[in-house]
């Protein structure tokens, strides 16, 4: 780079932005708008840093690496969560909009930006993050875990605990109790470690009253996460884990697992055994009146004669083939996960089954790592 | 005309048959031939996809392949919860050839029809939102919604995750507000158009369930909706259905009718009540009914 290049003027842009201020002392709150000059290449992090620093020092936020690795700066744009820093302004002043910024949902406000963390770190903690191993000492060289056993939790381990997915999550505006989906995707994370030898124990746990069958399915999460975890998958992980290991004791695995039975009975929803086989006979009985209601608009149609799909056989075959191949519980998840990168990723090498490593499908998650001896290593990794 | 293959889902076929009738009637006056698939099954609703993901990845595969041997390139769904179990089954297996051999192998296994790849789920929604589906849902809403104020409900799977769905801007969308407008109603902007209503936990998680639909209901009536309208049956079935358990846990009284999407444009389209089948809903849509008759 030449020396005239580095210093280059960059162009300059006319920010605006209108931030809810917030004082929790005295439970004031003002929409106050800023304008600021600064370079065409800057965040909204910088935007809030030139506010901070020339206009009102009192702005109060959260920072520290201003490179999406520390998950400090998580706040609302336009009411939808995001990573300050690593929102460009340049398009949104281009557009002549105006952002409104606020702090996250779902969690209190301490002052203007800033979230009390606290209930997120305490659903963090329930999870147990830790491994809990009990395997034994590698008798002679390390353990060594595959990238296809890695591939189960590589979504998971890349979260930065930034509360963006957290923020938004309709079940959690509905019932604050719900682990909800960054806390459910490290469950996940250690659920899916091959180094991980209580996964019963905590899938147990987190089928209780606000764990996994507590999400309504909004993918808030999804869409709202900068790192692409995709927490409702994570989620989807555990209940098919934990109806792999035969934890079905909530309403909510009890529901999924009608859906299964009646597409390979009938072929589609048996909608009128829906509630007693989710809530029981008794819970349905109660029921009872609402159901009436709904019986009088056909809301509730006569499970007889049965509504069967044609050729409902090969749906019931279908079932006994897939299942012979073992492809159960986060397995099924994790071979689709490849084809989804690619959505945002289409240049990824091997994209129609070429080069590029596969996930192979003979992985249980959990299972142990193999030990192997270094010397056999290709790579010949000689430290110990 | 544009032919689809036609997939109905569950709920149109027994709960929501109201959408289904509906929908057979609106779809000659917006240029699509619809073309019924008798051999398929239900797509999972989400719950297969997280109990056993393996075979919802199969069942929907299957649906595909036989939505690809009618020979169309769309398959046409009227379901929020339809749209994305499709559409991203569709993505895995359009996107990992080894994945689909290994799904086509099981498939032919058992009789099914192999997929190849090359079908599109699109949601009635977006078929009609823009092009010439728009143009000719123009001409066809001649009878007018005269200026009834319609609060357009999208539902979650039909704005989220994006990348899988991809129509439109989930926290600004516009397809149902362009489709009020050009049946001459008027839509009426609030926050929780775009959020949850509930449905996939009403049944094991009521309280929390009822916590998300309130929203919904109370902000459109607060702006003077008179009607409300939706892409999805199970949207339609928690808004309508389960609107009056919000009275027993608020002690307010709501009657705010919920229109499917076939419905709305059918009234403005003159499509007769023995197609809308305004009687099979939980709340009485009389209201809607004789405002537009005056
Ligand atoms: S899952 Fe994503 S949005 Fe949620 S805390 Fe982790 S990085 Fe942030
Ligand atoms: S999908 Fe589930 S966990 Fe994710 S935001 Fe919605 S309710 Fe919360
Ligand atoms: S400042 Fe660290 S993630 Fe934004």
């Amino acid at each position: 780079m030449t020396e005239a290049a580095v210093h280059t003027e960059p162009q300059t842009l006319e920010v605006a932005l209108k931030v809810w201020r917030y004082d929790s002392r005295t439970g004031e709150r003002e929409l106050v708008r800023y304008e600021v000059e600064a370079p065409d290449w800057v965040t909204l992090l910088d935007v809030l840093d030139i506010i901070k620093d020339r206009v009102d020092g009192t702005l109060a936020y959260r920072k520290s690496c201003r490179m999406m690795i520390c998950g400090s700066c998580g706040m609302r744009m336009d009411g939808a969560a995001v990573l300050a820093c690593r929102t460009r302004m340049k398009e949104i002043v281009e557009a002549g909009h105006v952002p409104v910024i606020s702090a996250m949902g779902n969690l209190p406000i301490v002052k203007d930006l800033v979230v009390d963390m606290e209930p997120f770190w305490s659903k963090v903690r329930a999870m147990k993050p830790w491994l809990q191993s009990g395997y034994e000492e590698p008798p002679e060289h390390e353990w060594r875990a595959s990238q296809e056993q890695m591939n189960v939790i590589h979504k998971e381990a890349l979260c930065i605990m930034c509360g963006c997915c957290v923020s938004e999550c309709n079940s959690m505006e509905s019932d604050p109790e719900f682990l909800g989906p960054a806390a459910l995707a490290k469950g996940m994370r250690f659920v899916g470690d091959p180094r991980e030898r209580n996964q019963v124990e905590r899938l147990n746990a987190y089928n209780e009253e606000h764990g996994i069958w507590d999400c309504t399915r909004c993918y808030f999460c999804n869409e709202r996460c900068p790192k692409g975890v995709d927490p409702r998958d994570a989620i989807a992980k555990l209940g098919a884990e934990s109806i792999k290991h035969g934890i079905d004791h909530d309403m909510g695995a009890k529901h999924a697992k009608w859906f299964v039975t009646s597409a390979k009975t009938t072929g589609w929803l048996r909608e009128t055994e829906l509630v007693p086989k989710t809530q029981g006979v008794v819970s349905a009985i109660k029921q009872t009146k609402f159901a009436m209601g709904l019986l009088r608009h056909g809301k509730v149609p006569l499970p007889f004669p049965p509504h069967v799909a044609e050729e409902v056989d090969e749906a019931r075959a279908l079932y006994n083939v897939v299942k012979q191949q073992g492809r159960d519980g986060a397995l099924g998840h994790v071979q689709g996960e490849r084809a989804l990168a690619r959505i945002d990723h289409p240049d990824d090498a091997g994209a129609h089954g070429g080069q590029g490593y596969r996930d192979s499908p003979d992985i249980t998650p959990g299972e142990p790592p193999v030990q192997r001896d270094i010397g056999e290593d290709p790579h010949g990794q000689q430290t110990r | 005309m544009k032919t689809v293959a036609y997939y109905r889902g569950c709920l149109a076929s027994l709960s929501a048959k109201e959408l289904d009738t509906s929908t057979r009637a609106l779809a000659p006056k917006v240029g699509l031939e619809l073309v019924d698939l008798e051999t398929v099954t239900c797509c999972g609703a989400g719950d297969i996809h997280e109990a056993e993901p393996d075979y919802y990845l199969h069942l929907n595969a299957r649906i595909l392949a036989y939505a690809e041997a009618t020979g169309s390139d769309t398959l046409m769904t009227v379901c929020n919860v339809c749209t994305l179990n499709l559409r991203q089954a569709n993505f895995m297996l359009s996107n990992d050839d080894v994945l689909r051999e290994r799904v086509n192998a099981n498939l032919e296994s058992v009789g099914a029809p192999p997929y190849s790849g090359g079908v599109d789920v699109r949601h009635l929604l977006w078929l009609i939102a823009e092009g010439d589906g728009y143009e000719l849902l123009k001409q066809a809403a001649h009878k007018g919604l005269k200026g009834l104020r319609v609060a357009p409900f999208y539902g979650c799977q039909i704005l989220r995750p994006s990348r899988l769905l991809g129509f439109e801007d989930p926290d600004r969308p516009w397809s149902l507000e362009a489709i009020i407008e050009a049946c001459g109603g008027e839509p009426v902007d609030y926050p929780a158009k775009i959020k949850c209503c509930g449905f996939p936990i009403i049944q094991a998680r009521e309280e929390t369930a009822l916590g998300e639909l309130i929203q919904p209901i109370e902000q459109a009536i607060e702006r003077g909706a008179d009607a409300m309208v939706t892409p999805c049956p199970l949207c339609h079935l928690s808004l309508d259905a389960w609107q009056s358990k919000l009275e027993a846990s608020t002690g307010r009284h709501f009657a705010l009718p919920i229109l499917h999407l076939s419905q709305l444009i059918g009234v403005a389209a003159g499509i007769e009540e023995s197609e809308l089948k305004f009687k099979r809903h939980v709340v009485s849509v009389k209201p809607v009914v004789e405002k537009l008759s005056v």
